[in-house]
């Protein structure tokens, strides 16, 4: 922290002879940092509607969303940054039709969205070597459905009647087919549950400067192929609320499989 | 609505007066003065109440959560309420097994819970504790297709055009109309929902030797004996789940809604737990347990005599028949418990016309 001081006041003292505006910015001592988080299935690029094969399984996927929040930059100096109201709903999904139906009118469908990045704002300047960020949902938040931070909210199907019984988010959503050649079933994979909540920290592969006038990015891979590692998915095609013992290794993959750092720029 | 509309009249009245002579923001300013916070009139003889610093009650608050709880268009099809399956007059219970008033006319898998004393209701709603607080729980309801079939949009759109509900909401929440509003002033509501003042009320506060009859205080000591390391308390209630006899296996069909708390905790322990209800208002609120399955209190007084089914997580609080499940009651006792429940009826409460569907 105290480096980062001195850089600041630093920067102040050379500075002082620049224009107003200058000024402005680099008192202020924050810059930003575009994070994405790109779907991968093992070394393919990750996409809906296409098949994807790993041990004899292959997957087509519909759907992938999930809740990413609280997420921390954590300086050279161990200093950790958070970023305020960080609850983001990154997704690759095809239309989804929400449940919850006026019958006078036509099922409110959500409509197909991509949604890989965002911009972490206001970060102070200085020097970073980890980032730290959930999946899921806190249980402040979880246990609160009328609390609201980012974007949480009820609105747009990452909840559903099952488990609204226990009024609580889904963290994590991987749908579509999956097959072993032989049948194919209807896959859901989901985690929720305030246990399955989960924090991970990467280190960069470099230092990340972020000062206010650069632009910084962090691509994260997010390995679909990870995600029911080790789980038979022909026998359980469908994890939801009432599979908890199958959910928690599903959970434990994201937590400690599904991502890794592909590169700091 | 009475006390509340005697109120607010002068206060529009000082209003009208102000916006004659002034500018906007003065009239804002006077707006702004709502939502006027309000304290939960304790019963004397009732444990101190948590206060929730997320939504702190309000007069305004209380009231919106009032119009919404018996307002129709909370369901998808426009034609049931909150207050459709929780009748004030049966101390918001609806007198069905399972009901089948839902949206898409299916039969409910759990019996309708009475709605009283839920401000001290802390260890989760439902039969189950799903959820953790009542804005959350709102959102079951709502949403559930065999219950209201709400799409929360369309609920937002619907209560957008109606002028009143803008004026209201915007008194109470900064961000005015808004799905999480609806459910904090159901919540609101819900919480002002005291069942006090009962004869067996009248009687613990006006001291020793008032009131009951000679049954009814055989009954009051035969449950306090028998009845209340579950039904504790002034609220007659532990909060809390217990198994108590009335399976022997909970299959885990319609996501393990026949597991009770198990659905909720996966701790094996906990199959087949279900919420204790209180015995406040018991007499009007048949039929009884988790899936309305005893028409009368006195197939519930059966079955604690002598129709206890044993599965490991019976509870152990059961076994009053020298060291067997059961509890053995003579005739004269059963007739002494049912004159002492019945000491438990609220009639003020089922009849208060503070808590009423403000447009009848």
């Amino acid at each position: 922290m105290k480096k980062i001081l001195s850089i600041i006041g630093l920067s102040a003292l050379l500075f002082t002879s620049c224009s107003k505006d200058k000024d402005a910015i680099i008192l202020q001592g924050e810059g930003k940092v575009t994070l994405t988080m790109d779907a991968v299935f093992g070394n393919q690029d990750f996409a809906l509607k296409k098949d994807f094969t790993t041990s004899g399984i292959t997957y087509n996927f519909t759907k992938f969303r999930y809740w990413l929040s609280n997420v921390v930059l954590v300086s050279t100096t161990g200093q950790e940054i958070k970023v305020s109201g960080s609850y983001y709903l990154m997704e690759e999904t095809g239309e989804i039709k929400l449940t919850g139906v006026n019958n006078d009118l036509p099922t409110t469908v959500y409509p197909a969205t991509k949604r890989e990045s965002v911009v972490l704002k206001e970060v102070p300047a200085g020097d970073y070597k980890s980032i730290k960020f959930s999946i899921g949902v806190d249980q402040k938040y979880n246990d609160n459905m009328s609390l609201q931070s980012g974007e949480l909210s009820q609105l747009n199907g990452m909840t559903n009647i099952s488990w609204m019984w226990l009024t609580s988010y889904i963290f994590t959503s991987a749908g579509g087919k999956v097959s072993d050649g032989k049948t194919t079933k209807t896959m859901l994979i989901e985690t929720g549950l305030n246990a399955n909540y989960k924090t991970i920290v990467l280190d960069l592969p470099k230092n990340l400067s972020i000062t206010s006038s650069t632009s910084t990015s962090i691509v994260v891979n997010a390995d679909l192929s990870k995600v029911t590692d080790g789980i038979d998915v022909m026998t359980n095609p469908v994890v939801g609320a009432s599979k908890a013992t199958v959910m928690a290794p599903v959970a434990n993959n994201y937590a400690n499989k599904v991502f890794t750092i592909k590169s700091v720029n | 609505m009475g006390k509340c509309a005697f109120l607010r009249i002068p206060a529009l009245f000082f209003l009208f007066g102000v916006t004659f002579s002034c500018n906007k923001e003065n009239v804002s300013e006077e707006v702004s003065q709502a939502p006027h916070a309000v304290k939960l009139r304790v019963p004397v003889n009732f444990p101190p109440v948590l206060e929730h610093a997320d939504n702190p009650l309000t007069e305004e608050g209380i009231e919106l959560g009032r119009m919404l709880f018996h307002d129709v268009r909370l369901s998808g099809n426009n034609k049931i309420s909150c207050a459709s399956c929780h009748r004030q007059d049966l101390a918001f219970s609806d007198g069905i097994a399972l009901t089948t008033v839902g949206v898409s006319g299916q039969a409910l898998a759990r019996h309708v819970p009475v709605l009283f004393n839920l401000a001290w209701a802390e260890s989760g709603l439902f039969w189950d504790g799903g959820s953790k607080n009542l804005e959350s729980q709102a959102l079951g309801p709502l949403t559930s297709a065999d219950e209201m079939f709400q799409d929360l949009n369309v609920l937002e759109q619907e209560l957008k055009a109606d002028p009143e509900y803008v004026k209201r909401f915007a008194m109470v929440f900064k961000d005015g109309i808004r799905s999480v509003n609806v459910i904090k002033a159901l919540a609101q509501f819900q919480r002002t929902l005291i069942s006090g003042t009962s004869k067996y009320d009248q009687y613990r506060r006006a001291g020793s030797g008032a009131g009951l009859t000679e049954s009814e205080l055989l009954g009051m000591n035969l449950v306090n004996s028998k009845c209340k390391a579950c039904h504790s308390g002034e609220l007659f209630t532990d909060d809390n789940y217990h198994n108590n006899g009335i399976d022997v296996a909970f299959n885990d069909d319609h996501e393990g809604i026949y597991q009770g708390r198990f659905r909720v905790t996966f701790n094996p322990l906990d199959l087949g737990k279900f919420k204790t209800p209180s015995l406040r208002n018991v007499l009007v609120t048949a039929p009884y347990m988790h899936d309305g399955r005893f028409k009368t209190i006195n197939e519930v007084l059966d079955h604690y005599q002598s129709g206890i089914k044993i599965s490991p997580t019976t509870d152990q609080l059961l076994y009053q028949n020298r060291g067997q499940a059961g509890i053995p009651l003579t005739q004269k006792e059963r007739q002494a418990i049912i004159a002492f429940l019945g000491a438990l009826t609220d009639h003020e409460f089922m009849t208060n016309k503070q808590i009423n569907n403000p447009n009848e």
